[in-house]
């Protein structure tokens, strides 16, 4: 009789916590988006010339797009999409956060500063919210295809093969979001409400809460 | 005493039992470790490094595998940053222990024009003699430092330093496995970076 009371008392806790953690995994009552992995270091320069490094945005969420000047039609989908976002953001509570978007040209040969400030202000990109941007040759290379795995191609008439891609970044320069245009829709609805996610899991990132937010990676909450 | 209070004392002399056992024997557990700096959690092995290290030899990340690799950019001519993090890395070393055996700093050049492997050599082993400093040229230089999320730029400095060269300050960590695991902000202390390398020590 009194073995089975103390059966009872440790048996009801335990079930409860294995439940707990089952529901956790299973209700996801906490999302998180994936860290997925570091998104590049660079050194730029942006539509006034001025220099532009992947240091001046840290700290900020940053959404990035790769184009080029020339590219027309290609860019019709994820210009757009930058151009929602841009003007949604009202609907994010970004707390201290700040929020920036970084169009990089990988065709510095074509986008001069002069170039890239027409693309600027035709987007209403401000040159502080909003950066267009470029580099040297091989750097570009090695930031955009090898650092944010973005594949582009010159084809010899001055056109480009890409892969129209938005990536999502946080603070700590780790790559939270991709979005191929092509294979997986990058509509801003998707990219808003994952701004949400991402600033709310800031937002909670210290105590009690910072745990439960590990705890949601560990059990791959992801959205 | 009646049958009662004594059921009642027993139920909660058995809860603080219960709980004290799950507050420190269950919990810690389940309870996820929170890093000091922010966890990675790729799939894919960490990028490759393949650069000119002591006495002619190449290094390499593959090399290591087995140990907990602690990566970091910087330069001999570094006038504080790097200093800094090396000494913080060493201290680290110190409050692990044999544990230390395990794992290997290296430090690659972002100074590649001044800081030939026999200088990497020397200045290494002012804070560690088992620190590992790495160059190479220009090109294998930026592709690493890119991908590793590392920017560098060079910036006029004193007759007494000559240039100067700015760099992005994290310092990155690479399981006994391969996979890039931590990234460390500068401010990081010892303790903490000791406790975050100690837990890919388990």
């Amino acid at each position: 009789m009194h073995s089975r009371k103390i059966a009872w008392w440790v048996g009801i806790p335990g079930v409860l916590l294995v439940l707990g953690v089952m529901a956790f995994a299973i209700f996801e009552p906490i999302q998180v988006l994936p860290r997925i992995r570091l998104s590049p270091g660079y050194l730029l320069a942006d539509q006034q010339g001025e220099s532009f490094t992947s240091e001046d945005v840290r700290g900020d969420i940053v959404l990035y797009t790769f184009r080029y000047s020339g590219c027309g039609e290609a860019c019709e989908g994820i210009d757009q999409t930058m151009i929602d976002v841009h003007s949604r953001l009202g609907e994010v509570d970004m707390g201290d956060t700040d929020f920036r978007l970084v169009t990089i040209s990988f065709d510095p040969a074509t986008d001069t500063t002069e170039v890239l400030t027409t693309e600027a202000d035709a987007f209403g990109a401000d040159g502080v919210q909003w950066r267009f941007a470029t580099g040297e040759e091989a750097h570009l290379a090695n930031v955009v295809k090898a650092g944010f795995k973005v594949w582009y191609e010159e084809q010899g008439d001055g056109s480009f093969r890409f892969d129209p891609t938005l990536v999502l970044v946080d603070g700590w320069g780790v790559i939270r979001g991709e979005y191929e245009y092509q294979t997986l829709a990058s509509d801003a609805d998707k990219i808003i409400h994952h701004l949400d996610i991402l600033t709310e899991e800031i937002r909670n990132a210290n105590g009690a809460a910072g745990l439960a937010y590990e705890a949601a990676h560990l059990f791959l909450c992801y959205p | 005493m009646t049958r009662t209070p004594k059921i009642i004392f027993g139920v909660l002399g058995g809860l603080v039992v219960l709980g004290a056992v799950a507050y420190f024997f269950v919990l810690p557990r389940f309870v996820p470790y929170v890093f000091h700096g922010s966890t990675i959690q790729s799939n894919q092995a960490a990028p490759s490094v393949e650069l000119d290290g002591p006495n002619g030899s190449t290094v390499r990340l593959t090399d290591y595998e087995g140990k907990v690799v602690v990566l970091y950019f910087g330069y001999t001519f570094c006038p504080d940053v790097c200093p800094i993090t090396l000494a913080k890395l060493d201290r680290a070393m110190d409050i692990l222990g044999d544990k230390a055996e395990d794992v290997q700093v290296i430090m690659v050049s972002v100074d590649p024009e001044r800081d030939t492997p026999e200088i990497l050599e020397q200045y290494m082993a002012h804070f560690n003699p088992a620190f590992i400093g790495v160059t190479g040229d220009t090109n294998a230089i930026d592709r690493i430092a890119t991908v590793y999320g590392v920017y560098y730029e060079a910036e006029e400095g004193s007759d007494a330093t000559g240039y100067l060269v700015n760099h992005t300050a994290t310092v990155m960590v690479v399981d006994k496995d391969g996979y890039l695991k931590l990234v460390l902000p500068f401010e990081g202390t010892a303790e903490e970076i000791a406790a975050d390398l100690n837990f890919f020590l388990r």
